[in-house]
């Protein structure tokens, strides 16, 4: 049993839309540089009620929300993704048959088929980077600092404070998948 | 078996129906050629280069028609089981026939699928040294492959006439055929992200839906292998007018089904399933629904055998025909509407792939075409050439 549990907490009205962590993303992960083919997004959130001159623009930049209960994890015929003991949820690419059953089964269409390495691809926290005790690239290069990569597990962390001072919101709590993207609200 | 049994079940094993013409078979193998052309496409530019499917909408046309070639499969294996399997005489002449076809296609679906999965080859491996027992795909695809050992086993005992062997073998298949057909059923149920999919409705209606499947393509084949009506032995004329109006019953229940699951889905508006049947009713899937899901593939079949008492094995002729072309739709309809509603609102920056106003659009390319169009006539044609060269005629 792990002693970690990794999440993200992001403040997106610090957002102002520059796209840094997705290029990070794509360089630190060796994403390919097609437009569909990506790990994170930052996209605007529409204000439909909004009349000019009464109006302000919001941007929420988002990626895999690393589900407690992942539907895609649970889904793969082959066990090519999986979830570690400290709750990130990777892929096996060698494993991958690209039967997109979890690309069907993820609620926030998180996953894309990597055509490099002929397999499903997503965030995976920039896992590599957390043994080297780094954060993941899109935490690491935001100019405002939206994201903040904390650790469930640290009671006295500040993941910890920040949830238990503020209110947050998960993306679509009501499919049950316990996200550990945490929005301040 | 004795052995008298034995030499005449092999010497009469190839005695096939010479009736069917060669060049017929031939030009319909020949014609299923063009289905290298996507093969050769997915191979050359890979799958994202050669397929409609997208981001967004990433089961497509291959899928579809492999969730149609594996009803067809099952609804046969089950429609034969009433004769050698549950003994009800007047259907045991239809088991060769039915079994010999529910072999091709789920061959032919597995085909299908094979140029549609990524990594077939793969999958095989890791489908046995890594296996996931919570994946409805890993039990679907396991289930089918035992269902197919179970019904080439009931084949083999039918065509050297070992009626315990094939009555075990066929119970064998049937349990297992309703099991993988239901856990496909259950491959869409189990997604919570897709409310038009999520429930146990799928796995019953997928059973439902085959055994209609089957009874349209073994009234379908009967009139092919004896070449219409007034060529037909009366005991198989006696099946296929049984057969009629187990058929007319099934599509009197699956309208229901689809009258409640519409009603469902548009009652009070419910989100995602809402979108996704008014996709259907007034959407881009409308022409696939009203014309060929509905009109075709239930109300006129239905409407035929109701009008003709399923006493007439010519109008159920033509209305298994109809049935099978809107079943084909049917399939389509239910795999594509299911993702039609994209899971995340695509507001600039979001970069979710090909969604015009709210819904993801889906358009199969030509390597779809081909693939699926060549795998139907070479089942065609296989069955035609299984029909020539042996003996699928019950004693």
């Amino acid at each position: 049993m792990s002693n970690k549990k990794y999440a993200i907490i992001l403040d997106d009205t610090l957002c102002i839309d520059c796209k840094a962590c997705t290029v990070a993303c794509k360089c630190e992960n060796h994403v390919p540089a097609g437009f569909y083919e990506y790990r994170n997004w930052v996209g605007e959130v529409e204000n439909k009620k909004a009349v000019f001159p009464n109006i302000s623009r919001k941007f929420r930049p988002s990626q895999c929300q690393q589900c407690d209960n992942p539907p895609c994890v649970h889904v793969c015929p082959t066990r090519a993704s999986y979830q570690t003991e400290d709750g990130v949820v990777l892929v096996d690419y060698h494993k991958c048959i690209l039967c997109k059953y979890c690309m069907t089964a993820c609620p926030y269409d998180a996953r894309y088929e990597n055509t490099d390495i002929h397999a499903i691809d997503k965030c995976t926290f920039c896992y590599h980077r957390l043994a080297e005790g780094r954060e993941p690239a899109c935490v690491e290069t935001c100019p405002p600092k939206v994201r903040k990569f904390v650790d469930l597990m640290d009671a006295d962390g500040e993941g910890n404070k920040i949830l238990q001072t503020t209110q947050t919101e998960v993306q679509k709590p009501e499919k049950g998948t316990n996200p550990k993207l945490f929005y301040i609200k | 078996m004795s052995s008298t049994e034995a030499a005449k079940s092999h010497s009469d094993m190839f005695n096939g129906n010479k009736n069917i013409p060669m060049p017929l078979i031939g030009l319909l193998i020949a014609i299923s050629l063009m289905g290298l052309y996507g093969v050769f496409n997915i191979m050359t530019k890979g799958h994202a280069a050669s397929l409609g499917t997208t981001k967004t909408v990433p089961w497509g046309l291959l899928i579809s028609t492999y969730v149609f070639f594996v009803v067809s499969s099952t609804g046969l294996c089950l429609i034969s089981s009433m004769g050698h399997v549950f003994k009800i005489e007047k259907y045991e002449v239809i088991g060769k026939r039915a079994i010999v076809l529910a072999i091709l296609t789920i061959l032919c679906g597995f085909g299908v699928i094979a140029t549609e999965i990524g990594h077939p080859i793969r999958m095989a491996i890791y489908n046995v040294i890594s296996p996931n027992l919570f994946s409805a795909i890993w039990w679907m695809g396991t289930l089918y492959g035992i269902y197919l050992m179970c019904i080439i086993a009931e084949f083999y005992f039918l065509m050297t006439h070992n009626h315990k062997g094939g009555y075990y073998a066929g119970l064998a298949g049937f349990i297992a055929g309703i099991s993988a057909h239901s856990n496909l059923g259950a491959v869409f149920g189990f997604l919570e992200a897709r409310p038009f999919w999520h429930g146990p409705y799928l796995p019953i209606y997928f059973i439902l839906s085959a055994l209609i499947s089957g009874c349209a393509l073994v009234i379908i084949i009967f009139n092919v292998a004896y070449k219409g009506e007034a060529n037909m032995p009366a005991k198989a004329k006696e099946a296929l007018l049984g057969i009629a109006k187990i058929f007319g019953l099934l599509l009197g229940i699956i309208i229901f089904f689809d009258i409640w699951k519409v009603l469902t889905s548009v009652y009070g508006a419910p989100p995602e399933k809402y979108q996704t049947v008014m996709a259907m009713i007034s959407g881009p899937l409308s022409v696939n629904f009203w014309f060929f899901e509905i009109l075709l593939g239930m109300l006129i079949p239905f409407c035929i055998i109701l009008a003709t008492k399923g006493r007439s094995i010519k109008a159920a002729l033509v209305a298994s025909c109809s049935a099978v072309v809107g079943i084909f739709f049917m399939r389509y309809d239910l795999v594509v509407a299911g993702q039609l509603f994209p899971m995340r609102e695509a507001t600039a920056g979001s970069r979710v792939q090909g969604v015009v106003e709210g819904l993801a659009v889906y358009t199969p390319s030509a390597s779809e075409i081909t693939i699926v169009a060549g795998a139907i006539v070479l089942c065609a044609g296989l069955y035609l050439a299984a029909e020539r060269f042996l003996n699928l005629t019950e004693d």
